[in-house]
């Protein structure tokens, strides 16, 4: 794991430590090779390699592994979090803390002493027909309704973003993919300084709320080349009809995803070519030529 | 895009001024990123024997040497009328590919330190009067509204040659491609400098005339853009920080193995192709900003994913620092992907940029001293401040964690700042949306 592929799951390390709200001084990562460990930081992370408390050790901290291979002979003296790569918890070893694993292999002996071990239990969005009919319910209802109240309170609005989608597609693509990943890597980054944590979470998530704002005015598109008078009930049914595309979208193998990305992207640069709508846009007008 | 519109119209002379205006700079810049920026670097050190701060002095003498060359060159030509004489800009340019077909077919016989000064200053001659040159045909070649897409496709088709393409980076390598490439390039500026008979001549006569429609620049309309005003200097300041950002941190990267090699020298195809990708994207990007939006907008995201591009870079050094155990892992191919995204950006911004802040009557003086002062002297500078840091041993890495919080703040902040101020604007004149 080189440290590009390791920040996302360092981020989220920091965030957990952040959230626990623990006195965290010191934090050591091993990336590579194998190591033996009988003193710990306040936070040790396995991001790679393997990585062994000795029998004869008694760590007092927590563990994290994201990434290689953490093996546990001694004791521990605090929590033990599995994200990502493989954990075990051997014949005579002691976590006094919590077992928590999210994803990974976690294998803990019978003669193994753990204070607590949890698991935790992805929601699995697909399992069931109802489940997915209940999530796509409540993207419609949000996404229904924000779209009905701008088509019926602010329809120029709506109407310029939708305009920056239909005739300068091309345009709102490269803003869109250049604004959208430049902010990600942006936000991702401002996150590992932890000092500019708030500012990026916030930003994370109004770069997500600028995606929904597109997806709503492409159903406002649809919705007026459906043959319903009432604006505000034909945004409604043309999101319920672009969501319906985006779904049998995701069924299509690549193809399908690259199309849903598409859009995703030239919907974010036509909301902030248009200034959220406040404007029209309207490409420079250069002068000369034929 | 005109283009399209020429090709519906079958205007094939205006089309065909398009395919060898691009023709001509792929492979003026193509020389220029590979034998030039490259090739250079390998002869003095392997073949001469000098020490790499010794060729970079070597590199520095080059760049200065070139831009005084130009500066003269482009004054001469707008005094003396060339700049609007297509015949005598191909004839110069004839005479460049000459010097420069010469000195390529040398160059791995240079063995000794006063070969090799020579062989630097006949070639900055070369250069210098070739960048002013090459540029000024733009104003006979390449209608205004489309010198975006033009520049993005001298951007996309030459660093994609550059880079999916596996060469050694070695001056015989370089020199062998050269030649070869030079070669059938040499006839057809021969056949267009000297060669007279009736259909090229209406050809050229045709092409030649096309400077009274796109001659004067997009930036000069109502009023000509004075070489000592604001308007001109500007530009020339802030490509003078692209370039030196550029440059000063490409110094570093390819003096750097484990970066180099898993990068523009990676042995896997599939990473030098991914870069090459990417900036065909890159400049793809910048030819449909250029051509849709102001001048800022496009120095904005430029600036912006340099930042971006060397923050990533030194987020990776810094964590290598601390976690030591990581350092021979091998680097992520996103960082150079990115860092080739902007490096598209501010070329096409490059190559669009000089004819549009000219008319007939200042390209060359304007082309000479922008690329010579924003390009060559960027490169002159960074190269000293290179060899500085080199000399002291400086490091930077115990101020990395603070530069890197307030350099995203700042650029977060300047970003958020400029949109919010039009919003607010907006919002107050009209008093909500308008259509």
């Amino acid at each position: 794991m080189n440290p590009t592929e390791a920040i996302p799951l360092l981020i989220v390390v920091l965030l957990m430590i952040s959230i626990g709200g623990g006195d965290v001084q010191e934090m050591s990562v091993t990336f590579q090779g194998d190591n033996d460990i009988d003193s710990l930081a306040d936070v040790h992370v396995v991001a790679g390699g393997t990585t062994t408390v000795p029998a004869d050790a008694t760590l007092e901290g927590d563990v994290y592994v994201i990434g290689g291979t953490a093996a546990i002979d001694g004791a521990v003296d605090g929590d033990v979090t599995l994200l990502n790569g493989n954990l075990s918890v051997n014949d005579g070893a002691t976590v006094t803390g919590t077992l928590q694993t999210y994803s990974g292999a976690a294998v803990i002996s019978s003669d193994a002493s753990v204070g607590h071990v949890s698991q935790f239990e992805p929601p699995t969005p697909s399992s069931s027909p109802a489940q997915r009919i209940g999530a796509f319910l409540l993207q419609f209802l949000v996404l229904g309704a924000f779209g009905w109240w701008l088509a019926e309170r602010h329809p120029s609005i709506i109407e310029n973003v939708g305009a920056a989608i239909t005739e300068h597609t091309l345009v709102s693509a490269v803003i869109g993919s250049l604004a959208a990943t430049t902010l990600l890597v942006l936000f991702v980054y401002m996150a590992f300084t932890l000092i500019l944590l708030p500012l990026a979470i916030v930003g994370l998530f109004a770069e997500f709320l600028i995606v929904l704002y597109g997806q709503a005015v492409f159903g406002y598109l649809i919705g007026m080349r459906l043959p319903i008078e009432a604006d505000g009930v034909a945004t409604l049914a043309g999101i319920a009809a672009f969501l319906l595309v985006l779904e049998l979208l995701g069924l299509v193998p690549y193809l399908g995803g690259i199309a849903q990305l598409g859009v995703a992207v030239v919907g974010v640069g036509a909301v902030l070519n248009t200034y959220f709508g406040l404007q029209r846009f309207e490409p420079i007008t250069i002068p000369g030529g034929t | 895009m005109g283009i399209v519109r020429n090709i519906r119209q079958r205007r094939w002379t205006t089309v065909a001024g398009y395919v060898l205006f691009v023709a001509l700079m792929v492979a003026g810049y193509y020389y220029n990123i590979t034998f030039v920026q490259l090739g250079l670097i390998d002869l003095g050190t392997r073949l001469v024997g000098m020490t790499e701060t010794t060729v970079s002095m070597w590199m520095a003498a080059l760049a200065l040497v070139t831009l005084v060359v130009a500066v003269v060159t482009g004054v001469t030509m707008d005094r003396r009328g060339w700049s609007t004489d297509l015949r005598t800009k191909f004839r110069l340019l004839f005479g460049v590919v000459c010097v420069q077909f010469a000195l390529t077919l040398v160059a791995p016989m240079v063995r000794t330190v006063p070969e090799f000064g020579a062989w630097i200053v006949l070639a900055s001659i070369g250069l210098g009067v070739g960048f002013p040159v090459s540029f000024s045909l733009a104003i006979d070649l390449v209608p205004v509204p489309d010198r975006g897409y033009v520049a993005a496709a001298i951007t996309a088709i030459a660093y994609f040659l550059a880079n999916a393409v596996p060469l050694s980076w070695s001056i015989d390598v370089f020199s062998q491609l050269m030649v070869a490439a030079m070669a059938p390039g040499l006839l057809v500026l021969a056949v267009l400098s000297f060669v007279s008979y009736d259909r090229l001549d209406d050809l050229l006569d045709d092409l030649g005339a096309q400077h009274g429609i796109y001659g004067t620049g997009r930036f000069c309309h109502g009023a000509s853009v004075r070489t000592r005003s604001l308007t001109f200097a500007v530009p020339v300041v802030l490509m003078f920080g692209v370039f030196f950002i550029d440059s000063l941190g490409f110094l570093r990267i390819i003096d750097t193995p484990s970066l180099l090699l898993s990068s523009w020298q990676s042995p896997e195809l599939s990473t030098r192709l991914f870069i090459a990708v990417a900036h065909v994207v890159g400049a793809v990007m910048a030819g449909v900003i250029y051509a849709n939006y102001s001048l800022s907008r496009i120095f904005l995201w430029t600036f912006a994913l340099f930042a971006l591009t060397h923050v990533m870079y030194t987020s990776d050094l810094r964590l290598a620092a601390v976690f030591p155990t990581i350092a021979g892992n091998g680097a992520s191919p996103l960082n150079p992907a990115l860092y080739a995204i902007a490096v598209s950006f501010y070329t096409t911004l490059n190559f669009a940029l000089w004819p549009d802040l000219s008319t007939p009557e200042t390209i060359g003086t304007h082309s000479a001293i922008g690329i010579g002062v924003a390009g060559w002297l960027a490169t002159f500078s960074s190269t000293a401040l290179a060899l500085y840091f080199q000399a002291v041993d400086l490091t930077l890495l115990s101020h990395l964690n603070v530069v890197q919080a307030l350099s995203l703040l700042l650029l977060f902040g300047l970003a958020v700042g400029l949109y919010a101020r039009q919003m607010i604007e907006l919002a107050r004149e009209n008093g909500g949306a308008r259509a």
